[in-house]
């Protein structure tokens, strides 16, 4: 049975309410899981979105996840003992809503707070620290919680992105 | 692995990258692949990036770190970015930081 007879089954159908695509997948934090989530919630929604909107949200979501699996690698964990991540995105009218939940240590509390781009030394190039900045500038509503031993980030991506076509400043 | 493609002709390396993605199951490797191709060929480099459709912020780490083993003497093209490559550039301003062209017409 689909999800609209389901709606309207009863003696008293209810109106149709629009469905949305949505994405939902529970993986292990390693990059190799995390690239086949990413293709397979390109398959998803390239026909829906842009190519714009397409590729930031795959950006948005690959620094996030990366930084889960970064986090779990440092932790040392035995293998038995690997995180799961959890990832759901759903389209709504304005953007795409995004929650990721792992069960890793506490995100620091900087990584939300208001940053700028590493700092720019031509002699002697920053090769890191860009995954925060683009997770700000490419999200709109980011916030974190811990809920018990989880780690809870949402946040939407726009489907228009005008502000921040430039480099993104603090 | 990550494969390159390597030209060399004369005055100039051309490498092409087949791989569609440079995301972090692959930047490490990348990187170390790709930094030993330019050290061995001590010329120009041209990186022919065409078939790239999606990199992120490891990958951007990567292509850094190789920029960076390059003698300045030695210049390092990156060829024909795609949408969602050119971003990363873009908004990390790493775009002011490498020399970046339109794909060349042939082929």
């Amino acid at each position: 049975m689909s999800s609209t007879e389901r709606q309207n089954a009863g003696p008293k159908p209810r109106t149709l309410t629009r469905s949305q695509p949505m994405f939902h997948r529970v993986l292990q934090a390693d990059p190799n899981d995390v690239r086949q989530a990413l293709k397979d919630l390109r398959a998803r929604f390239a026909p829906q979105l842009s190519a714009d909107t397409m590729g930031r949200l795959e950006l948005v979501l690959a620094e996030v996840m990366n930084n889960v699996v970064e986090h779990a690698e440092l932790a040392l964990l035995p293998d038995a003992m690997s995180r799961s991540i959890h990832l759901c995105v759903v389209m709504h009218d304005n953007g795409l809503s995004c929650a990721i939940t792992d069960d890793g240590g506490r995100l620091p509390a900087d990584c939300l707070l208001p940053r700028n781009l590493p700092v720019m030394d031509p002699l002697d190039l920053p090769e890191g620290g860009f995954g925060w900045c683009l997770i700000q500038g490419l999200t709109q509503s980011l916030c974190y919680y811990r809920e018990d031993q989880r780690n809870c980030l949402a946040f939407m991506v726009p489907y228009q992105q005008s502000q921040f076509s430039g480099p993104i400043s603090g | 692995m990550p494969i390159l493609i390597v030209n060399e002709a004369d005055a100039e390396l051309i490498v092409t990258i087949q791989d569609a993605r440079i995301d972090a199951a692959i930047a490490t490797r990348f990187k170390d692949r790709l930094r030993e191709i330019v050290l061995r060929g001590r010329k120009p480099v041209r990186l022919d990036m065409r078939r790239v459709d999606f990199m992120d912020s490891s990958g951007l780490g990567a292509m850094i770190a190789v920029r960076k083993a390059l003698p300045e003497s030695l210049p390092l093209v990156l060829e024909g970015l795609t949408p969602n490559v050119e971003r990363v550039f873009r908004l990390t301003r790493m775009d002011s930081v490498f020399d970046i062209r339109p794909a060349p017409q042939q082929e």
